[in-house]
């Protein structure tokens, strides 16, 4: 009684799932932000990538990023993978009626493979291959539960060594060729997020500096916070020994006795400490 | 067989980085003394092979297995790569794969 109840409950579940999993489908473009940005022509690429065989390392599969759950298809260097090659050791081969499973071992890590066996010359295929045997395999990689494998298409031993090395080579160079399109964008990213960010907060004190000295000597409040703002830039806060009070000074230009007072009442408040010296001073807030 | 952690692919020279941690390598077989085989590696150093399987001389031979020492690997797994191998190909690899594109391997 509880069975079939519980039968129906995980049809819904299933069918949940699978809705859930579409509605995954819809954060896609912005998980797999790397394929749309990667290049200018990136979204047509990527779908002529996505059949295209791609020689990769194990390692190169593990670090993939997932692009969509339901689709379980994978994005290596911005663009869609699904169908690849790997070069590597076959290990603990099971022969079971429909198809055999076996661990690959490419030396950089290991994945589950699946062949099925249809026709009798797959299974005559996997027949000349055994644990140790050097292997070439294209598939399709899958991915199940978090967990990736390859369904393979063929599955055939190595007899020329150089093959071993020239699949290595030739990862590096597809690796190469499919970065080499996109590496201008991440510098760019580097390039905006870094230093202008930076110096953004850099500046922030001397244009409230500027805006000071022109409203002339009125509010002591605005001398406090720019003080502190100057223990704050990101360029002196992770200092060890702190600032002195003539560098406040040089970099507000304000008078010294306004900049002494003012340091006094925040050292009697706490947010400032002295450091090396008497004339070293830090930021509490960076603790 | 331990084929648990990945193998740098290395020659005779990344070798010396890889001390007590697993690594592959081929080198061309020289000598071959009761399971001790002496070869050289595809950038020219001279490497001991411990406990290694009895591959032919001049034969190429890959070793997966334990760097004890920066001359001295203690083989897991071997392999005859046969006596045609391209070592300088390979040699080419070893420093591509240690160097500029070591997150493809490692």
């Amino acid at each position: 009684m509880y069975g079939g109840g519980g039968g129906h409950y995980d049809g819904g579940g299933g069918a949940a799932n699978a809705n859930s999993l579409f509605g995954g489908g819809g954060f896609m473009p912005s998980q797999s932000t790397a394929a749309p940005e990667s290049g200018g022509g990136g979204s047509l690429s990527k779908g002529r990538n996505a059949q295209t065989l791609l020689p990769l390392t194990v390692k190169q599969i593990m670090d993939a990023a997932q692009a969509s759950d339901d689709k379980s298809n994978f994005a290596i260097n911005g663009v869609e993978v699904s169908t690849i090659r790997l070069v590597g050791r076959m290990l603990g081969k099971v022969e079971r009626v429909t198809d055999v499973a076996f661990i690959l071992d490419d030396g950089t890590g290991k994945i589950d493979v699946n062949r099925w066996e249809n026709e009798s010359s797959d299974t005559k295929e996997m027949a000349d291959v055994n644990d140790g045997n050097y292997v070439i395999v294209n598939g399709g990689l899958k991915g199940f539960q978090g967990k990736r494998h390859v369904v393979a298409y063929s599955v055939r031993r190595v007899t020329n060594f150089n093959d071993i090395a020239h699949h290595f080579l030739h990862c590096i160079y597809v690796h190469l060729e499919l970065t080499k399109s996109n590496s201008r964008l991440p510098s760019q990213i580097n390039a905006s997020t870094g230093i202008p960010g930076h110096a953004n907060q850099v500046r922030l004190p001397n244009n409230q500096a500027t805006t000071f000295s022109a409203s002339g000597n009125t509010a002591g409040n605005d001398v406090s916070s720019l003080v502190m703002s100057v223990f704050h830039d990101p360029a002196i806060i992770d200092r060890e020994d702190g600032i002195t009070v003539a560098y406040i000074i040089d970099r507000l230009k304000l008078p010294e006795e306004v900049i002494k007072e003012v340091m006094q009442k925040h050292i009697d408040d706490g947010n400032i400490y002295n450091t090396i010296d008497d004339l070293h001073y830090r930021s509490a807030m960076n603790g | 067989m331990d084929t648990s952690s990945p193998a740098a692919i290395v020659n005779g020279e990344i070798l010396n980085k890889f001390v007590g941690r697993r690594v592959r390598t081929v080198v061309q077989v020289q000598r071959n003394e009761g399971g001790m085989v002496f070869g050289q590696s595809t950038d020219g150093h001279q490497l001991t092979i411990k406990s290694a399987m009895d591959i032919p001389v001049s034969h190429f031979m890959e070793v997966y297995g334990i760097a004890e020492h920066n001359q001295t690997i203690r083989a897991e797994v071997c392999t005859d790569f046969g006596p045609n191998f391209d070592a300088k190909a390979f040699d080419g690899l070893c420093k591509l794969a240690n160097d500029k594109f070591k997150h493809l391997f490692l």
